[in-house]
């Protein structure tokens, strides 16, 4: 055995998976034939081994790496749940891509690298770390909205998504300048023991915290910095925008859910008032700008924009209380966006794929089977009570109210409401609209699996929601 | 507080005359240069070369330079003017500059910095932008294109010099230059320069843009490249300042390869010999090899430059890096 | 008092050159400007002491990176007028905006005071330093590979990201491109190709 300077031990998944994503890209760049398939597959075995690595890691908190790298049960169910949905959405991508004759093998290697990109945030414990697995999942990301390249439509949604990124990553650098400056230190830990020393510099403090808060803003794609999403969403390839919708949000809040309650605990007054405005904007915007869309990505676009802000209340009311409701109702949105994107990718009119919510008219009676899972996730995407979906928005406004945040609560219930209808309109859709083209189903194992999977979920959730709830307030309670 | 960016102990009367002194033998070597380059090219190709003017035609630099001073000096109209003056004085002033840091002897250094290889690299990574305002400026196509092709060459091959002079590194544990020419090298670390060496000196030819690889000036296809445009003194400046980073080179590669100003054997007759006379013959030597190339081999085609660069001696000098360190490593000779 | 005439010559020229690389009128003459700010940006990080950052920004940016732009700029030959047509309506708006920055930013800035923590840290280091103080590339070194590993791995992973990025994106595998292969020119004998034949004369092949 070597002796290292530095222990490894716990960042032993993410050097896994970045030695297999390296060994994985050599394969195919040596590789005569295209083989993006096999290592479509190869890539979703490595991150389920990463993901049995790391459930056999100690998840007591630890930190590592001189600092910047902080192993607890919060960064490791986070991560637990990245690397499985990154699994998921790369088998529900394989059919598609075949399909689409995106053949380029890169694909599932930037997946990976992204997917490290984001174990990297969910355990920084410094800004500096912060900031590099922030831009290592961001920079794989842009590529992957840009890979039909003979698309214009996915060039303008590269080019978008890059430019606004790298303006909110030098947000980002920016407040950590500012924040460095006045702390005199960028570790996590030293920055609250810093602020804990002298009070008096709140002001320079919030300052930093004003942009970092804002670079996130438009990583997780909250209002007012949300423009971005609706087009990438819609020009992205439809595999890369169900990873967009499902995986590096969750990334995202949790790394919010880091910093607010680690280095910035003590300006508390300051971030929930930001963070109030975010969320109620953020809600408004989801519920009422996709009531006229008529295609599905950006209505989903929409959606995940309402979702975050849904998500960001649990923040707002803080506490295990708060944090583990955002995570479970996170937790359970990936589930029911992951359902509804492998629907979505099966569906084909006349050898296209689908684009339009008119299209799916009629949908009850060639593919009954199909819409009646559409239904149940649309059923719980709009919160309607027997479904996960209610469980989720129950616990959250319920902290809401506990917490003492009446007014978000009332806004949250108002704004499913409004949104509601537009889920239901898809069911309407589908059940009681006249036919008008056929609609072709397409079988694929993997993405049907992906597709059982999130339906299991969201029922199974339905008859006993609290085990989950109970774990994620578990992994929360690791960050106080 | 001042030492380290000033006057590195000498009196200031002392430092302006070191650098007149320098730039003075400088420009005497680039003009006898170019008469070593004739009567060399001449008898490789079994001609007389310069023998007109001045016994030997030794006085010919001379009145080539009296003949470019007393011609007009001709800007395009549709030349961007500043960047079009600014060009040659930048490419001549970057040659002169670099020598601040080369140690030509034994504490006969205008300034020991001790990041003087980086000085160095840096300063000669910066030559590629006389070029491209040249041909930028010229507002011709011939220009424009020989400024592409050295900028895209220059910046190819300073990868691997990068790599090259990193290995150079690993051995002397310095990037001061005086220290580097004393380091002790062990006799295997030799052996393994060698190739390095070699790579050295073909990356030395694309970066002062000579033959074989004088694609950007071209004189067959581009009429001359990015100073087609060029006349008089702003030519005379290009041309004088081709010549001086070809010795700069050349000194640049004396003092990482072959010893600097140290004698070439410890024989006790050689001690005797003045330091800067080993280090002048040395310069010499690989100024001999820059023409024994342009007089030997054809030029390269572009596409085969590139794949020269990129497929060739970026892998190979990466490779060797690793297996040198791997060998320093392995012998404890790391300093 | 030499230090200082050079510091604001350096830092004049800088500021003069960063202002002109947003007024040029030409984009060629912006990054031009631009690179003479690097330039000069690296004098001062050799005046503070910092030689190794001065010099690897002159190599790294200076050297390569700006050539790049440079390339790109003069490949376009955009129009900036024409763009520019618009951006004056958003001048007010601009300002505004930056007007309320910078005085949002003088407050923050006028509580600032070194954590007197970090100067205890760096003082109490400086105290215990060895006799021979270590050279910039020395103690970055030192540190680089030590307590800095894992970011500057992260790092690496980045570059390579970028590096598959931009092979997808612009790569490009063209089918019937006839291309040499030296290997193959080498194997080449004669024999292969060439065929003697011995032709008495009055009788043809």
């Amino acid at each position: 055995m070597i002796n290292l300077p530095i222990s490894i031990d716990a960042i032993i998944p993410e050097i896994t998976l970045a030695c297999g994503a390296m060994f994985l890209l050599i394969i195919g760049a040596l590789s005569k034939r295209i083989i993006t398939n096999t290592l479509s597959y190869a890539a979703v075995l490595l991150l389920i081994f990463t993901f049995f690595l790391l459930v056999s890691l100690n998840w007591d908190t630890s930190i590592s790496m001189n600092g910047f790298f902080v192993m607890d049960s919060f960064a490791g169910l986070i991560k637990s749940a990245v690397l499985l949905s990154m699994a998921g959405v790369l088998a529900l991508s394989t059919g598609y891509m075949k399909r689409e004759e995106i053949v380029a093998f890169e694909y599932p290697i930037l997946v990976l690298l992204s997917t490290l990109g984001m174990m990297v945030m969910v355990s920084a414990n410094d800004l500096l770390s912060l900031y590099i697995g922030l831009e290592l999942q961001s920079l794989a990301l842009y590529v992957l909205a840009t890979i039909r390249r003979n698309s214009l439509r996915s060039a303008e949604a590269g080019i978008k998504y890059f430019v606004l990124g790298a303006l909110s990553s030098g947000m980002i650098l920016f407040g950590s300048s500012i924040i460095y400056g006045f702390a005199g230190t960028t570790n996590f830990t030293a920055i609250a023991e810093a602020f804990s020393a002298n009070p008096d510099m709140k002001l320079g403090l919030s300052m930093g915290l004003v942009f970092l808060l804002s670079g996130l803003a438009f990583k997780i794609s909250a209002a007012p910095f949300h423009m971005w999403t609706p087009d990438v969403y819609e020009g992205a390839p439809t595999s890369v925008t169900a990873l967009f919708a499902i995986v590096p949000k969750l990334a995202a809040l949790a790394l919010m859910m880091r910093i607010f309650c680690e280095p910035f605990m003590g300006l508390q007054d300051m971030w929930v008032q930001i963070l109030w405005v975010l969320s109620v904007a953020s809600m408004l915007v989801g519920a009422f700008a996709a009531l006229t869309q008529e295609n599905i990505k950006r209505l989903l676009a929409y959606s995940s924009i309402g979702n975050v802000g849904y998500a960001l209340i649990g923040i707002i009311v803080g506490g295990t209380g708060g944090l583990g409701a955002t995570l479970y109702y996170f937790l359970i949105y990936m589930a029911m966006t992951a359902g509804t994107f492998g629907i979505i990718m099966s569906l084909r009119r006349e050898g296209a794929s689908l684009e339009k919510i008119e299209s799916l008219e009629g949908m009850s009676k060639t593919h009954p089977v199909q819409a009646y899972v559409l239904a149940i996730l649309m059923f719980s995407m709009s919160g309607i009570p027997p479904m996960a979906g209610f469980f989720g928005k129950l616990f959250i406004f319920e902290s809401a109210i506990a917490g003492g945040y009446i007014y978000l609560a009332v806004l949250g219930v108002v704004s499913s409401v409004v949104a509601a209808y537009y889920y239901l309109r898809i069911i309407k859709v589908m059940f009681f609209d006249e036919q008008v083209e056929e609609l072709q189903y397409e079988t694929n194992v993997p993405r049907d699996a992906v597709i059982i999977v999130s339906i299991l979920i969201i029922t199974g959730l339905v008859l006993m929601p609290e085990p989950l709830l109970i774990m994620t307030q578990n992994a929360t309670a690791s960050l106080f | 507080m001042l030492e380290y960016y000033t006057f590195f102990g000498l009196s200031i009367p002392v430092f302006l005359v070191g650098i007149g002194v320098l730039i003075g033998a400088l420009l005497l070597s680039v003009a006898y240069l170019t008469y070593f380059e004739r009567k060399v090219l001449g008898a490789m190709q079994r001609r007389q070369g310069p023998m007109t003017v001045g016994p030997l035609g030794l006085l010919q630099p001379i009145a080539d330079g009296l003949k470019l001073f007393s011609k007009e000096t001709i800007i395009p109209s549709a030349a961007h003017r500043a960047v079009f003056l600014i060009a040659p004085m930048l490419l001549f002033m970057l040659a002169l500059i670099a020598w601040a840091v080369i140690p030509v002897g034994a504490q006969m250094v205008l300034s020991n910095i001790n990041v003087g290889i980086l000085y160095l690299f840096a300063v000669s990574s910066m030559g590629v932008y006389g070029v491209i305002m040249a041909g930028w400026a010229s507002n011709s196509r011939y220009a424009f294109l020989g400024a592409m092709r050295s900028a895209s060459q220059m910046v190819s091959y300073e990868v691997s010099m990068g790599l090259i002079i990193v290995s150079v590194l690993l051995v002397c544990g310095s990037l001061n230059l005086s220290e580097i020419v004393l380091a002790e090298r062990p006799w295997f670390a030799q052996i393994l320069l060698i190739p390095m060496f070699v790579v050295f000196l073909v990356s030395i030819l694309a970066e002062t843009n000579r033959a074989p690889f004088d694609l950007p000036e071209g004189e067959s296809e581009l009429s001359g490249g990015f100073m087609v445009e060029y006349s008089s003194m702003t030519f005379a400046l290009f041309f004088l300042g081709e010549y001086a980073n070809m010795i700069l080179m050349s000194g640049m590669t004396v003092v990482l390869f072959m010893g600097g100003w140290l004698a070439p054997l410890p024989l006790e007759a050689f001690e005797y010999v003045p330091g800067i006379v080993w280090f002048v013959l040395k310069t010499t030597l690989v100024l001999f090899f820059f023409i024994w190339a342009r007089a030997t081999f054809p030029r390269y085609r572009y596409d085969q430059l590139m794949r020269l660069g990129w497929k060739v001696f970026l892998p190979f000098t990466l490779g060797w890096i690793v297996l040198m360190s791997g060998t320093l490593l392995a012998f404890d000779a790391l300093p | 008092m030499l230090a200082a005439l050079i510091f604001y010559l350096f830092a004049g020229i800088l500021s003069l050159s960063a202002l002109m690389v947003i007024t040029a009128r030409n984009p060629v003459h912006s990054v031009l400007f631009l690179i003479l700010a690097f330039f000069n940006a690296a004098g001062l990080f050799v005046m503070l002491g910092a030689e190794f950052i001065g010099m690897l920004l002159v190599i790294v940016y200076v050297g390569a990176v700006a050539v790049l732009f440079l390339f790109v700029v003069m490949m376009l030959n955009m129009e900036f007028k024409e763009l520019r047509k618009g951006s004056m309506r958003f001048i007010p708006v601009g300002l505004l905006l930056g007007g309320v920055l910078l005085t949002e930013l003088v407050i923050v800035y006028q509580t600032w005071k070194i954590n007197p923590k970090v100067l205890t840290e760096t003082l109490g280091d400086s105290a215990a330093a060895p006799e021979v103080p270590l050279t910039n590339t020395e103690a970055l070194g030192q540190i680089l590979y030590t307590d800095y590993i894992y970011i500057f791995q992260g790092a690496g992973m980045i570059l390579l990201v970028a590096m598959i990025g931009a092979i997808v994106l612009t790569l490009r595998e063209r089918s019937g491109l006839k291309r040499q292969k030296v290997a193959d020119q080498q194997k080449r004998q004669a024999s292969d190709v060439l065929e003697i034949k011995k032709v008495t004369p009055g009788t043809g092949i």
